[in-house]
């Protein structure tokens, strides 16, 4: 068996069909996972300004243009397993550098919180078990976390839940569009209006507390009721809502308040963002946006985002990230300007514009470790198959060992 | 052979708002091979309701200028197989959907992946190519 490191569900019941030393298939993965196992087409080369390189001069290359650097950034493992990420942390701390990571534009608000034992959460066997009311907010879990449904949430049987979808849970999707989760909740599937979420919060607690909202009253006062009469309920917190309420958070909060009977589970993406956020939380208080001198101190300029706008950072090390895909295209300029130095097992578009990239194995198939589920559950990655790349831990220390 | 006075006139422009989502295929295509043509596919595709299809006289296949002041892009217009009332299109998130994002952040850090403002029009172009978008200054 094999823990998937396609998504943040870490599914532990991979089959791998490997012939020769190499994955020709798996079972029981979604498309996603059975993607990612398989590999990526392009595996990436050590270069040098973009020229074929040795791994060894890449990384002594590196730590040149590091030690150059007078304010470093180093974004990114949220794809690495947790103990690269210990080693990423140290390496911030070693070179007074500023470290973030995708959760800075994606869940880390939410996760940020979570750590911060502020909202109520608890574990996916918690929902497989007892669950009986879903909520996916502004999260088509279909598509982004493709067996969700069928190993915690929805469809399976559970302790408390013996008769699963069919009499003891029920699944509500509120979304912008009529999407594949959206589908699945029929009936309970709440259109919303693009950044309608904050009204419809404000709407629902209106109608949680017994009086008639303004707009759209009926369906209201019957998801509150829905709600009300839950034993067990989860809110399944997607981008779509982050994004949307990201300039009043509290009331997420309060909202949660209102619903005791409910814990809020971030849908993180990348299959070990949470491992970071935990680690950096650990060691500083924050889960991203940290700079270290003499402690790690937080404050946005430090996002990547704000750092590239600001033309505040002059060397940036990406590790198992692919920021020119992920960020808006009227924030990259500046990474034309500065040494970027990629570390990752495949080819990016992010390794296509960087002075240096160093190849390194894909964990949970050529490396083994460890990574902290969306639950916050430490699953075991493994190794299984053998060949001559190194980790990025390995990587990360090598050149740290080098500066 | 007559002046083809069309190619003169510029096409009619909408005003559009566009919202970001996920897709499993797309998904796959992006860990098997980014750089392929699978993933351009099903990346530089705006999907939109059949009335605002209807509205804009845009059929599915055709291809589209999207563009705003943070940037534009050409991309494959269909038709949603979903019951989406309209005033709404949709893309799939990707490079292709950045171009057009805001980098105005309020200092937060966290732009407006999924609320697009956009201007859209029939384009003759080519579907703008991963290379124009990642050697973009």
């Amino acid at each position: 068996m094999l823990t998937c490191t396609g998504c943040s569900l870490l599914c532990e019941d991979i089959e791998a069909i490997i012939e020769d030393n190499k994955i020709k298939g798996t079972k029981n993965a979604c498309r996603r996972g059975a993607a990612r196992i398989k590999g990526c087409a392009n595996r990436l080369v050590p270069s040098i300004d973009q020229k074929p390189s040795d791994v060894e001069s890449s990384i002594k290359k590196a730590a040149e243009l590091l030690r150059n650097a007078k304010s470093p950034m180093i974004f990114g493992f949220d794809n690495s397993s947790c103990e690269a990420q210990v080693q990423g942390i140290q390496f911030a701390q070693k070179i007074h550098a500023v470290i973030d990571d995708t959760s800075s534009f994606c869940q880390g608000l939410l996760m940020e919180i979570i750590l911060q034992k502020k909202l109520k959460t608890c574990s996916l066997d918690d929902i497989r078990n007892k669950a009986d009311v879903l909520v996916y907010w502004g999260s088509d879990a279909q598509d982004s976390h493709p067996r969700h449904l069928s190993r915690f949430s929805y469809f399976p049987r559970g302790e408390s839940r013996q008769r699963g979808y069919e009499e003891d849970r029920l699944a509500i999707a509120i979304d912008v569009r009529e999407s594949n989760t959206a589908k699945i909740c029929k009936k309970h599937f709440y259109r919303i209006n693009p950044k309608g979420d904050r009204e419809f919060i404000l709407a629902l607690m209106e109608a949680l507390s017994g009086k008639a909202p303004v707009n759209d009253a009926k369906n209201m006062l019957e998801l509150a009721g829905v709600l009300k009469k839950a034993q067990f309920g989860a809110i399944f917190v997607g981008i779509g809502l982050m994004y949307s309420i990201k300039n009043d958070f509290e009331i997420l909060t309060k909202l949660a308040n209102m619903l005791p009977k409910f814990s809020i589970m971030p849908m993180v993406g990348h299959y070990n963002m949470r491992g970071l956020n935990e680690a950096l939380f650990k060691e500083t208080g924050y889960v991203n946006r940290v700079k270290f001198d003499e402690k790690g101190v937080q404050d946005n300029k430090y996002a990547l985002i704000e750092a590239l706008k600001n033309k505040s950072i002059d060397a940036l090390v990406v590790v198992g990230s692919d920021p020119v895909l992920s960020l808006p295209r009227s924030v990259l300029s500046h990474l034309s300007s500065i040494p970027v130095i990629c570390i990752d097992p495949c080819q990016t578009f992010t390794s296509k514009i960087s002075s240096v990239n160093i190849p390194c194995a894909a964990t949970g198939v050529e490396s083994a470790g460890s990574a902290v589920r969306m639950d916050g559950k430490v699953i075991t990655l493994k190794k299984i198959i053998e060949n001559n790349y190194r980790s990025d831990e390995d990587v990360i220390k090598q050149l740290m060992g080098a500066i | 052979m007559g002046i083809d006075i069309g190619k003169f006139l510029k096409n009619p422009e909408f005003d559009i708002l566009i919202t970001t989502y996920r897709d499993i295929f797309q998904v796959e295509a992006l860990e098997t091979d980014r750089f392929g043509e699978e993933y351009k596919k099903l990346s530089a595709v705006i999907t939109m309701s059949k009335n605002d299809l209807k509205k804009m006289e845009f059929k599915s296949g055709d291809h589209v200028k999207l563009s705003n002041t943070y940037g534009s892009v050409i991309v494959e217009v269909k038709e949603s197989k979903k019951n989406e009332p309209g005033g709404v299109a949709f893309m799939v998130n990707s490079p292709w959907s950045n171009c057009l994002i805001s980098d105005e952040t309020e200092g937060k850090g966290i732009p407006e992946f999924k609320h697009i403002k956009a201007k859209i029009s029939l384009s003759k172009e080519q579907i703008t190519q991963i290379t124009e978008i990642i050697f973009h200054k």
